[in-house]
């Protein structure tokens, strides 16, 4: 089964992305969003995800398309499909990555490929750890401030503040402790596991961005 | 053999992590938000509330410069912070990590017209300002704001400028103060 290289796909991602921002059309877009899919589902990612991405997705895709109707200028039915499909396209592209790669993989092919460096990239890696005790952690500064009476809104600076101290402990504290770990910054380190990267895949990177590229200027597809 | 070189990097392990954390903070905290963004979201209104929101999105980056103060803070700030989104939460997919690349850039632009000298007040009105026209450009093509009609830009870049002013801003602003109070800076 085709599986890329997770750098390879964020190029993928990057360039076509950038693309579609500036190419108004609905077959491409349609097609962008179709590759995307077929991609993702050969993947055997975890479908109820897939699907509620999907349902999800669907009144905004409807805004889109309405708010084009309603306030758009020129050929409006196109252009509101154009930006309705647009919006697919970028979605299962960007979940073609997110869905199909995990964070770490990411991050230590990004390492080696993209010349991403250590700092970043287990930096990167520490802070993911943590997510789940920054979840926790917001709840604690709500339900903190409860006891006192207090409830901290969006627009008053109070819970950021509290967000940032939090975030100044912990990185000092696991810096510090990836340190003691033998972590050093900015040295050459010693890869234990060699991700192989076949050449035709950069072949098939700059492939897609020219055909992409091309399809669009010569032909202009609706 | 532990080897810490403090000067010659320029990005310490601890600032990376730091940046990691907040764009995670960030996130979980805007998952409220998004609820609201969506009911909006899903009428012929989407683009007001696309640039009502826009500020709150736009938050890591001038936050990341203005507490750091590093050439590129404000960029890798907003990137990480898009990043993580992209991640953990989001439903934009590929867009996200292009669009908080551009809003970085923005911002880095107001912090980079004071030379890197200035991270008060006139750092962050300019980033303001430099970061709302740079993205509207963006949304010109991206999402399609050169289609609608003239009456329909203007309005949404003046909601996007007060948008941005007050969380890119203000807000901003007045967090950086409590946290320059709280004397955690100086580390």
């Amino acid at each position: 089964m085709l599986k890329l290289n997770p750098t390879i796909l964020v190029f993928i991602m990057l360039g076509i992305g950038i693309e579609t921002s500036f190419v108004r059309s609905v077959i491409l877009n349609g097609v962008i969003a179709l590759i995307s899919l077929i991609y993702l589902l050969l993947q055997r990612p975890n479908l109820k995800i897939v699907g509620l991405m999907l349902i999800i997705s669907i009144p905004v895709a409807f805004g889109t398309w309405w708010s084009f109707i309603a306030f758009g200028t020129g050929d409006t039915h196109h252009l509101a499909l154009v930006y309705a499909t647009r919006l697919y396209a970028y979605l299962l592209l960007g979940a073609a990555v997110t869905l199909t790669v995990n964070v770490k993989d990411l991050l230590f092919s990004l390492n080696q490929h993209a010349k991403l460096s250590n700092t970043f990239t287990y930096g990167l890696l520490a802070a993911f750890n943590l997510v789940p005790r920054v979840r926790r952690q917001v709840q604690i500064i709500r339900y903190a401030g409860a006891l006192r009476g207090i409830t901290y809104h969006l627009w008053q600076p109070q819970i950021y503040f509290k967000a940032i101290l939090s975030a100044l402990h912990w990185s000092d504290d696991l810096a510090i402790a990836m340190t003691s770990h033998g972590f050093s910054e900015g040295f050459p380190r010693t890869q234990t596991v060699q991700e192989h990267l076949p050449k035709w895949q950069w072949g098939l990177v700059c492939l897609l961005i020219l055909a992409y590229l091309l399809t669009a200027i010569i032909i202009k597809p609706w | 053999m532990q080897t810490v070189t403090e000067s010659k990097v320029k990005w310490l392990l601890r600032d990376v992590i730091f940046l990691a954390i907040i764009a995670i903070f960030f996130g979980v905290i805007f998952e409220v938000w998004s609820a609201a963004y969506y009911a909006v979201a899903a009428t012929p209104l989407k683009p007001y509330a696309n640039d009502l929101t826009l500020g709150v999105w736009l938050m890591a980056g001038p936050l990341a410069g203005a507490i750091l103060q590093k050439v590129g803070s404000s960029t890798i700030g907003e990137v990480l912070a898009a990043a993580v989104e992209m991640l953990l939460f989001s439903s934009w997919g590929a867009a996200n990590l292009i669009s908080g690349f551009v809003q970085g850039i923005g911002t880095e632009l107001g912090f980079a017209a004071t030379g890197y000298k200035n991270w008060d007040k006139l750092g962050i009105s300019l980033s303001v300002l430099t970061t709302t026209i740079v993205t509207f450009i963006w949304d010109l093509f991206n999402s399609g704001y050169a289609d609608y009609k003239p009456s329909l830009m203007i309005t949404l870049f003046i909601i996007r400028l007060i948008s941005a002013g007050f969380f890119g801003g203000v807000l901003v602003y007045f967090i950086k103060k409590l946290v320059a109070k709280s004397g955690l800076l100086k580390r």
